[in-house]
């Protein structure tokens, strides 16, 4: 079964695959959307964190800590950075933290992601923009015909149009799409940036009123 | 006196950068430190993977060269033993200074 889900909130994530985990729907993969595999209902510990690797080596040097730890690696890829955990051992932690400045930290670790893609993306889209400015631009949304480049495009009929209204579609679309993309990095970046804030405000409140 | 900005070190920290004297890789760490701490700081994988990768990027500590493909080997580096024992000396001199006022702080607190 597939499902198509959005979270900001790591707790929030872990409750509801728990939660489905419960119903005997246990996570398999993650990738845009969450594979479930139907199985017996179960009552799992699930955990996530998030680091991007570029090295075989030390996403292996990772994957081994926690596995000695007592928590397997079921869902996420090196690159990507979102893995997912499940506890294997009953004398093992609760958490994969073990203090809240760390368990904020992964929110920190997202949102730079964000903001390396909207800096990535600004930096590459400001050099269409000057190249081809006329193509890519808040206009091409309220306007979406001018961004099929085929000259008299509009004035063709039948299968002539069709083909070539077709062929330019996915072109065009992502022509008109372009100028949405940094928008949604940098809503993301915040977003996080939000979370990692508020998760270090609660901490400094809770260490604050235990002195 | 122009305090280094890497201290004070946090607990976990300091643990971690104690138990390398000896290189050992990530689980071996998490017992060791639990070990030198009797017991009392239990670092979690998510902590301690944050932990050796902050202080690798900050020069404390480096990987060494093991037979095992699966467990990276980390060693204490040069910088992050100076780090180490200028944390240990800034809370000796803490320690000596409680020690010093430790009469009027007890009476203090006890008028409060």
């Amino acid at each position: 079964m597939k499902k198509l889900r959005f979270f900001f909130d790591f707790e929030r994530e872990e409750k509801w695959l728990q939660e489905m985990a419960a119903k005997g729907w246990q996570l398999e993969n993650v990738l845009f959307t969450y594979t479930f595999r139907k199985s017996d209902p179960a009552a799992l510990l699930i955990r996530m964190d998030f680091h991007a690797f570029y090295s075989q080596s030390r996403y292996q040097d990772y994957l081994t800590l926690f596995e000695d730890c007592g928590w397997r690696h079921i869902a996420g890829y090196k690159s990507m950075g979102m893995h997912y955990f499940v506890r294997i051992r009953p004398d093992a932690s609760d958490d994969i933290f073990s203090d809240a400045a760390s368990k904020a930290g992964r929110y920190k670790r997202v949102s730079e992601m964000w903001l390396s893609l909207f800096a990535c993306y600004l930096a590459i889209s400001s050099s269409l923009f000057t190249t081809f400015s006329h193509s890519i631009s808040i206009d091409s949304i309220i306007h979406p015909k001018t961004s099929f480049l085929t000259p008299d495009l509009w004035s063709l009929t039948g299968s002539a149009f069709w083909s070539a209204f077709i062929i330019e579609s996915p072109f065009a679309l992502f022509r008109i799409l372009a100028p949405l993309f940094p928008v949604l990095y940098g809503i993301c970046a915040l977003a996080f940036l939000y979370q990692y804030r508020k998760c270090i405000k609660i901490w400094k409140k809770l260490s604050n009123s235990e002195r | 006196m122009n305090r280094d900005p890497n201290l004070p070190l946090t607990e976990t920290t300091y643990y971690v950068l104690l138990s390398l004297f000896e290189p050992a890789h990530g689980y071996a760490i998490l017992q060791k430190v639990e070990e030198l701490s009797d017991g009392q700081v239990r670092l979690a994988a998510g902590t301690l993977y944050g932990a050796l990768e902050n202080l690798e990027k900050q020069k404390m500590i480096c990987q060494i060269p093991g037979n095992d493909p699966r467990r990276k080997i980390y060693g204490i580096t040069e910088k992050g033993r100076t780090i180490l024992i200028l944390d240990y000396e800034r809370m000796r001199s803490l320690i000596s200074t409680t020690d010093k006022n430790i009469l009027e702080v007890k009476q203090r607190h006890e008028k409060a």
